[in-house]
């Protein structure tokens, strides 16, 4: 019998697979946990494309419609039946909307974007959206497991993308995690490391102004003490961990110790923006007041990145459904727009600027897309069917877009993706092979990616 | 009573799942895997369910005398499963972890000493009474069953928040005395604990009998889940009801039948919506807690506040009209044209056709305050907004706001209206062509709602003969106590949810629960006096890795399972070694962060109410989310507490970087470190041996080796002030939040 997640919609279990990581994690766990190298071998031959990924994933559900995925208004107003598309169970009359934002073609490759992304208009020369993507679920929950894990549903305890990515290259950084989340996600699922274990979880940052709670050391200590203390803390721990020596909890605290002792003399510094010159503040749009927050996580996201941290993970608008989730009127996107746009197009011009865009893979995506239709709102409703994800940077063909929905919107006709493929493609820009991510937990092979055509090599340069 | 399982839809997909869930088929290849967009289900017969089969109970198998039947079927699973236990746990390690179990709290030295030196046969017995005898438990317990029943002090527009705590302390006193479970249960669905509800008058009337007073609050669990969101109540309660009273008290997941049938069980889409119809009458209701001097006062605030009221608001009243109803004509003016001539009719003049199109733009055509106000000119927008101001500058000051408590209630009007389907999971498209009648699954029989849709569902689901509803309490007992259920996913009886460590066991424990009277203290007892609750959490390592080869996941009671803590009890542990805690019982919950609420002039609707007393337990630290800001403090989160928007049946247990951060910089832990190291420095009468012996037994509840001793003094040299740097050491001590 495999291994019964309690959480059968959406929560994680992170302690399990004790057998299997027996073997690895006896003894010098600090070494083995924390290591530089990857634990899979994956690597596609030749040089990777990408060291890093800045995975900006909006909460919710963007409307591809309102933003990368312009359909005109031909179809608006009309009431029209949902069976007429063969995948729903009851009569619904639903009213097609009009979309109301308008549409300027930008840069060279005159990739049409909405009013609500002008500053992403600005850099879409380095983007490839591609606006077939499509998944199964149809509700945040389901949906977000399903794009985050590559599975439906959490019979199994699937690790979250960041996490395989992580298992399979190491830290480039030992001072910081590998994986790091920004921002509440939508759901725990986001950060697990499921069977891959909690050392590969993301390291969960706050949003707000204190990106590292409890990061600095109280001011009655200090650091010639605290090593002293470390010491005595291995010494005192020792007979317990003995005791326990095949524990994997025990093992992964020890290493999160570990990384939480020098996290607190490398990331105060990286986390500071204070050092930033104001050219590149203004370029996130930090310090005005929609953009700030946001803006602030981007920059650190690029800091992060500057240091070896391989996969961060944005989560914007998170908790719940997710604020992107637009069911009540489209207006509601545009204080969301407004925050990320500009902060977006900064860090793809920063890293730029940086010479570090060929080497970053930026992706932005929801776990699915909006309706044509309102559900007799001024907003749209959910829709996995057909919608857009773009990705700049790391190696792929910017100016790019790839694939098709039908004429509604609706769903995805031309080049459709499963949304393995988006991960297949990011794997192949970080030099994996998507084929090869698999994971053996009792007696059974476990693969990130087990449906959909792989890269998607027309985005690729 | 018949629990059949016979119609159900269910997809190729989804067989070819299930096999593979079973290990029936191997894993698909990568490379020929094309997408596949889903399938429509399909009608086929489902195999059956064993949690759906009665319990019957089995027959204890042969021991000793004396065996507690736990250890007699635990012995049989050994010997099946080829696991050998590891030894009994030492006393003071089983004494720290009962302490932790029930009530949370770690033992003080003389409580160490008094149950070691008690050398009485009945010694462990005579603990485990007194434990349960404590308040403490209850709020060990309570808390326990507030994260499977989703409490929370705020989500987003939650209309109970002001008050949702009178909820908890029904069900932390409930809890404390024993209330029998069937009781438990029904007190929260219906009001009432029995399934008496009503009595004969002489007159030959039926009348409901008068509710215990307290148990009004036990509808709480019911009211919480009202929640509007986006100015819209889009019977969130309905939802809510459903998808808590299915997991919790049904162990299955009819949560994921609300937008398709559910794959895996047999759980159609239509049992959801029929078992939301069992509470789609039901409204929610303020209940004032006031004495009646304060009610007349605030009727007579009430009363002036009216006279300065209506001059305004019929001022707004005049100056919108004209912008409504030409805001309402351009809205009717962009339809075609043969809808407006529909729309245009007076309701009576329609066709019965016409009126069905009417109906079908009546959402289209609905105006939001929002919507108006956008349209107006700017001096009129200055003016209503002035006029809104000078409203809401009178309500604040003029009428002081009497404390209350949200319940719920029948509307016997909407018992008259039919309920539908909705694919959509939205209240507001109804599916007209899919009516479903009020009902749950697995129960074919015909209803009879004389006395109340929920009453008949509550007398249904807590009946002895429900396969289900002892089943899932047990295990939920069970894993409080052994850190996993003998179902492993406590609330998922379902196909997915696999099948339990040991059948017999907990066939037996169901049966038991039942025969002693649904008594959850009699469960713990039973429990804690078995052997195989007093194990220890390791042993010989050869032993422990022969028994890991054939029980990978540790599922057959070899050894006691290592947790590391919850939060509130490392909370309560870092307290308890400050001698900060206070363990009062009650009242509203507490922020550990001092955050003031975004809204101006104090917390908004939904907002909840929170001290800032920062020293009682851990379990009335305040949870609940908002779109807006943070409400689970940093601490919670970091530790793995819900925010309680969803019943958590299972905890999860991270291991992170930020939890390190937590325990060796936070303001939290060095204040404590202070308290803990100024406490042991006085009662050691600054013998830095004792000092450190009684460290170590305040929070670990143990003395500590001779090893641990000398290198603790060696750290600590000479030097009293460096207590501080050793309590210190010792909250970060991995055993610390760890129970073996």
């Amino acid at each position: 019998m495999a291994d019964q997640n309690p959480y059968p919609c959406g929560k994680i279990s992170r302690r399990h697979m004790l057998h299997q990581s027996m073997g690895a994690l006896m003894g010098g766990a600090i070494g083995t946990l924390w290591d530089q190298d990857g634990k899979l071998n994956a690597r596609l031959p030749g040089d990777k494309k990408a060291d890093a990924v800045i995975f900006l994933f909006m909460c919710g559900g963007v409307s591809h419609i309102d933003t990368f995925d312009p359909k005109g208004n031909k179809h608006a107003g009309k009431l029209i039946d949902a069976i007429g598309f063969g995948d729903n169970v009851a009569e619904m009359k639903r009213p097609v909307i009009p979309c109301l934002r308008t549409f300027k073609n930008y840069g060279q490759s005159g990739t049409p974007v909405s009013d609500w992304f002008p500053n992403v208009g600005g850099v879409i020369d380095d983007i490839a959206v591609v606006r077939s993507m499509w998944c199964n679920e149809g509700n945040h929950f389901p949906a977000v497991i399903e794009t985050q894990t590559g599975h439906r549903g959490r019979a199994f305890d699937n690790p979250s993308f960041g996490s395989w990515v992580s298992y399979a290259l190491g830290s480039g950084n030992k001072n910081l995690p590998t994986y790091v989340n920004v921002g509440r996600p939508s759901s725990p699922v986001q950060l697990t490391g499921g069977y891959l274990g909690a050392a590969y979880a993301a390291t969960p940052f706050q949003a707000g102004p204190v990106p590292i709670p409890n990061l600095k050391p109280p001011a009655s200590s200090n650091a010639v003490e605290r090593d002293k203390q470390m010491e005595t803390l291995a010494l005192l721990n020792r007979e317990f961990r003995e005791r326990h020596a095949l524990d994997t909890d025990i093992a992964a605290r020890i290493g999160s110790y570990e990384l939480a002792a020098r996290m607190q003399l490398s990331a105060p510094g990286i986390v500071d923006l204070s050092k930033e010159p104001q050219h590149v503040l203004n370029l996130y749009g930090i310090g005005e007041k929609p953009t700030d927050e946001f803006g602030r996580q981007l920059l650190m996201a690029r800091r992060l990145v500057e240091n070896g941290v391989r996969f961060v993970q944005i989560c914007h608008a998170g908790g719940g459904n997710g604020s992107w989730d637009a069911h009540g009127d489209m207006k509601t996107h545009e204080p969301l727009c407004r925050a990320v746009d500009k902060p977006i197009a900064g860090l793809i011009q920063d890293l730029k600027q940086r010479g570090m865009l060929q080497r970053t893979l930026v992706v932005f995506t929801s776990e699915f897309g909006r309706s044509p239709w309102s559900q007799n709102t001024t907003g749209r409703d959910h829709n996995p069917k057909g919608y857009s994800s773009w990705l700049a940077g790391g190696g792929i063909k910017g100016g790019t877009v790839h694939g098709a929905t039908d004429e509604y919107g609706y769903k995805a006709v031309e080049n459709p993706h499963y949304y393995s493929d988006l991960h297949a493609t990011i794997l192949k820009q970080m030099g994996l092979d998507h084929k090869k991510m698999k994971f053996r937990a009792l007696g059974r092979n476990f693969h990130l990616v087990e449906e959909g055509y792989g890269p998607i090599e027309q985005i690729i340069a | 009573m018949r629990f059949t399982i016979k119609v159900l839809a269910i997809s190729l997909v989804a067989i070819g799942f299930i096999a593979y869930a079973f290990g029936l088929s191997t894993m698909p290849t990568v490379s020929a895997q094309k997408p596949k967009m889903p399938v429509t289900p399909s009608l086929e017969d489902f195999p059956e369910l064993w949690s759906l089969k009665p319990v019957v109970r089995p027959a204890v198998p042969a021991a000793p005398a004396g065996t507690n039947p736990i250890d007699a079927f635990v012995q049989a699973l050994y010997v099946a499963k080829k696991v050998t236990p590891v030894g009994p746990s030492d006393q003071r390690t089983l004494l720290r972890r009962v302490y932790l179990d029930l009530i949370g709290i770690p033992p003080t030295p003389a409580e160490q000493n008094a149950y070691l030196n008690d050398k009485s046969p009945d010694a462990y017995e005579k603990l485990i009474d007194r434990l349960l005898a404590s308040e403490q438990y209850g709020v060990r317990y309570g808390r326990h069953w507030l994260d499977v029943l989703r409490y929370a002090d705020a989500e987003e527009r939650m209309y109970a928040a002001p008050g949702i705590h009178y909820w908890r302390d029904w069900v932390v006193n409930a809890v404390n005395s024993d209330v029998p479970y069937d009781q438990f249960v029904r007190a929260q669905l219906t009001g009432y604990r029995t399934t008496e509800r009503t009595t004969m008058q002489n007159v030959g009337r039926r009348t409901p009998l008068e509710r215990r007073p307290d148990d009004l609050f036990a509808l709480g669990f019911l009211a919480r889940g009202a929640v509007n969101r986006d100015s819209k109540d889009l019977g969130e309660l309905q939802i809510s009801a459903v998808e808590t009273v299915s997991t919790a008290f049904m162990g299955m997941t009819v949560g994921c039948a609300k937008c398709h049938d559910h794959m895996f069980d047999p759980i159609r889409q239509k049992d959801f919506y029929a078992m939301k119809a069992l509470f789609d009458p039901l409204v929610i209701k303020k209940q004032t807690l006031a004495t009646p001097a304060e009610m007349v006062a605030s009727g007579k605030q009430f009363g002036e506040y009216d006279k300065l009221r209506a001059p305004i608001e019929k001022t707004i009243a005049n100056l919108i009209e004209p912008y409504r109803a030409k805001l309402y004509a351009d809205r009717v003016g962009m339809l075609p044209t043969e809808i407006q001539v529909v729309i245009n009719k007076a309701e009576k003049q329609r066709t019965l056709a016409e009126q069905k199109i009417a109906d079908d733009y009546f959402p289209v055509l609905r105006l939001d305050p929002e919507k108006i106000e956008e349209v107006m000119s700017e001096a009129d927008k200055k003016t209503y907004k002035d006029l809104r101001a000078q409203l809401n500058k009178l309500g604040a000051n003029r009428v002081k706001e009497l404390p209350a408590f949200w319940t719920v209630e029948t509307d016997h009007a909407l018992e008259l209206e039919k309920s539908y389907i909705l694919t959509s999971g939205d209240p507001e498209r109804p599916e007209q062509n899919h009516p479903v009648e009020p009902g749950w699954p697995f129960d074919p029989s015909k209803k009879d709602f004389r006395e109340g849709r929920i009453e008949a569902f509550s007398d249904w689901l807590t009946a002895k003969e429900n396969p289900l509803f002892a089943r899932v309490a047990v295990n939920r007992l069970w894993q409080w106590h052994f850190g996993e259920g003998l179902q492993k996913t406590p609330s998922d009886y379902g196909f997915l949810g696999g099948t339990p460590a040991s059948q017999p066991l907990l066939d037996w424990l169901a049966a038991e629960f039942i025969v002693r009277g649904y008594s959850q203290k009699a469960m713990h007892k039973l429990m804690l006096t078995s052997n195989v609750y007093r194990l220890a959490s390791s042993g010989d390592k050869e032993v422990v890795k022969k028994n890991l080869e054939a029980d990978p996941l540790q599922r057959f009671l070899w050894s006691f399972r290592l947790q590391r803590l919850e939060a509130e009890p490392i909370w309560d542990s870092i307290l308890t070694a400050a001698g900060n805690l206070d363990t009062s019982l009650g009242g509203t919950s507490f922020d550990i962060e001092a955050r003031t609420p975004r809204g101006r002039g104090g917390p908004a609707m939904g907002e909840a109410m929170a001290e800032a007393k920062t020293n009682r337990r851990g379990a009335y630290i305040i949870r609940g989310f908002s779109t807006s800001r943070e409400v689970v403090p940093n601490f919670l989160q970091s530790f793995d507490v819900d925010d309680g928007r969803a019943p958590c049946p299972v905890r999860t247990q991270t291991v992170t970087a930020p939890q390190g951060l937590f325990m060796m910089n936070s303001p939290e832990i060095e204040k404590a470190a202070t308290m803990f190291a100024e406490r042991i420095k006085k009662e050691s009468a600054d013998d830095l041996s004792k000092a450190v012996e009684l460290g170590y037994r305040i929070a670990l509840g143990r003395p500590p080796s001779v090893g641990e001793k000398e290198n603790a003094l060696t750290y600590v040299g000479a030097d009293p002030n460096r207590l501080k740097n050793l309590a210190w050491l010792i909250f970060n001590l991995d055993e610390f939040i760890y129970i073996q």
